[in-house]
């Protein structure tokens, strides 16, 4: 009786993320004939899939990172260049984007553990991390320079348009794009039910207790940072495609900021929380742009503020944690019927 | 038989700027048994706890740990090396379950597959059943204290270090943690280390006592040696009532 109602729960949990992975995929054979949308749709995934990344350095190990556009930037550049210099895929590009992050990442986060920088004196490191790469780019002119530097166009050919990962159509980038976010989710929900999830949960809440427990503070924010610094370099490849370009406008501060905000949002180190998060709040505010700015052009700011302050006010601990709640309401009733049958 | 040290300090010192926190301490734990340190508040104890523990560094003086210098490690590997400690102002993870918090130490000597036996072990034995799935938020002071004790037994050491269990505990919750100090020094084996200030626990727990006061050791003996000691009365109560 005990075991069957331990076993439940998994199921519906694995159900229901199938269910929304069908929906997922099927997204582009609904509305793939509107350009606008699937534009919007690969957005809200990129955002997804960046703060789903985030949730790992951000939620999990409790350090309130604002680097996101730093390794999106690098994955961007790196794929970027190897493409446009020595036509080599991004596909191959998307891996190395990622180490050349997660490396740089290591290279940052070693020197600022080892001298136990941390809360908000890591976020300024972080913040300083994503303007320093943007002026080094804007100087570096092998590689970046103040103007764009383009991918190839789109070709005719199927096997180049593979190749270059240029598609005229936004359908496929949308899959790869949705096969990171798969990814992240999933490492989200490995490293969680590790011995390294849960290292990171306590140090992010107490790091002088989690360190007399035997956790190694260090090495175990060095591999989550790494990580993260992964997945984001993987995403910066996608954002690269979808521009067209890379320009060191993609080391940005907005970007870095809104995908911790997404984090916080939805619910720090709740797998799904960032992926809840940017399906509302991105979505949301590209409703709001799209309808509000004939009224105002920055109006649009004015409502997603507060409804941020509305969730930071009444869901501290995230939106994601509604449907938590609803969700263990439904069970429990569910489970009480059985019961009384 | 002379019993053997498990655990001592060589002249240790730690510096605040010019005032010497705790200053030229040399002191020894003994396998098995349970020792009291006390000392009148600001006496060093806490900080003497952080800098054996790795949580500070210290400043001169030696470290030494089942005949190991761990002066210079960092608190993980002297966990790993198996001595644990709890904290005077309770340290908690606050978003996580019971459960959750005791998983954390158990994973110190445990992987994946038999992780949750030892939280089982170390919930029954501390007698937490019926809070281990709620959130450490949600408890109070002596139940904390309780989780905070489950966290570092489930670590496995050989050498437990309490700073004030006691504090802030009612008449009869001082009673149990003391029942419950004493099974796990004789059933599990773990060396004691208190640092209190509640009389009764000292007195009746410990079989040895180490006095600090300005962060020197003044005294140590039985406590009945200790109660008698004039330095002791001094430090604790003046000059004149010493006499």
């Amino acid at each position: 009786m005990k075991r069957s109602g331990e076993a439940k729960p998994v199921n519906v949990a694995v159900l229901m993320s199938l269910t929304g992975l069908a929906i997922a995929l099927a997204m582009p054979a609904l509305i793939g004939s509107n350009q606008h949308t699937m534009l919007l749709a690969i957005t809200v995934l990129i955002y997804a899939a960046l703060a789903t990344a985030w949730n790992i350095i951000g939620g999990m190990a409790g350090q309130l990172d604002f680097a996101a556009g730093a390794y999106l930037g690098l994955g961007a550049f790196t794929a970027g260049t190897l493409l446009i210099r020595w036509n080599i895929t991004p596909w191959l590009g998307m891996i190395l984007g990622g180490l050349v992050a997660g490396g740089f990442a290591v290279l940052i986060g070693y020197p600022l553990f080892l001298f136990r920088v941390r809360e908000v004196w890591y976020s300024i490191a972080s913040v300083a991390l994503v303007e320093v790469l943007r002026a080094a780019f804007l100087l570096w002119d092998e590689v970046g320079g103040p103007l764009e530097r383009y991918l190839p166009f789109y070709s005719e050919s199927l096997y180049q348009s593979f190749y270059t990962m240029r598609f005229r159509s936004y359908v496929p980038l949308y899959y790869i794009t949705l096969a990171i976010l798969v990814a992240a989710l999933l490492a989200n929900q490995r490293i969680g039910n590790s011995r390294l999830g849960y290292y990171l949960l306590a140090l992010g809440q107490n790091e002088d207790a989690a360190e007399v427990l035997g956790v190694d503070a260090r090495s175990c924010k060095l591999k989550a940072l790494a990580a993260y610094a992964f997945l984001s370099g993987a995403v910066g490849v996608i954002y690269a495609s979808l521009y067209g370009f890379i320009s060191p406008a993609f080391f940005s501060m907005n970007l870095s900021t809104e995908v911790a905000i997404l984090g916080i949002v939805g619910g720090m180190g709740i797998t799904y929380g960032p992926l809840v998060a940017a399906v509302i709040m991105v979505s949301g505010r590209e409703f709001l742009r799209a309808n509000l700015s004939t009224q105002m052009e920055t109006l649009y700011l004015v409502v997603y503020s507060l409804a941020l302050i509305l969730v930071v006010l009444f869901r501290p601990e995230g939106i994601a944690t509604v449907f938590r709640d609803a969700y263990a309401r439904v069970t429990s009733r569910f489970a009480g019927d059985q019961d009384v049958a | 038989m002379s019993p053997k040290p498990i655990f001592q300090t060589f002249d240790l010192t730690k510096r605040f700027g010019n005032l010497a926190a705790v200053n030229n301490a040399s002191l020894e734990i003994y396998e098995g048994e349970i020792v009291g340190l006390i000392g009148p508040n600001g006496a060093g104890k806490t900080t003497f706890f952080n800098t054996v523990t790795g949580l500070y560094r210290h400043d001169s003086g030696r470290v030494v740990f089942k005949g190991a210098d761990i002066s210079s490690l960092y608190p993980h590997e002297i966990c790993k090396l198996g001595a644990c400690r709890t904290f005077q102002v309770v340290k908690s993870f606050a978003k996580m379950t019971v459960e959750e918090a005791v998983r954390v130490g158990a994973y110190n000597r445990h992987g994946e597959k038999d992780v949750m036996a030892k939280v089982d072990e170390v919930i029954a034995f501390l007698d937490l059943e019926d809070i281990r799935k709620q959130k450490c938020a949600e408890l109070g002071l002596a139940p904390l204290k309780r989780v905070e004790l489950a966290r570092a037994m489930a670590t496995e050491p050989t050498l437990l270090l309490l700073d004030e269990a006691g504090a802030g505990l009612n008449p009869r919750e001082t009673v149990e943690l003391m029942a419950m100090l004493r099974r796990l020094n004789e059933e599990k084996d773990i060396t004691l280390c208190v640092v209190e200030h509640v009389m009764q626990m000292v007195m009746g727990l410990c079989e040895r006592i180490i006095v600090m006061d300005y962060g020197e050791i003044i005294a140590e003996g039985s406590p009945e040696e200790i109660s008698q000691n004039e330095k002791v009365i001094e430090a604790y109560l003046g000059r004149r009532a010493a006499r």
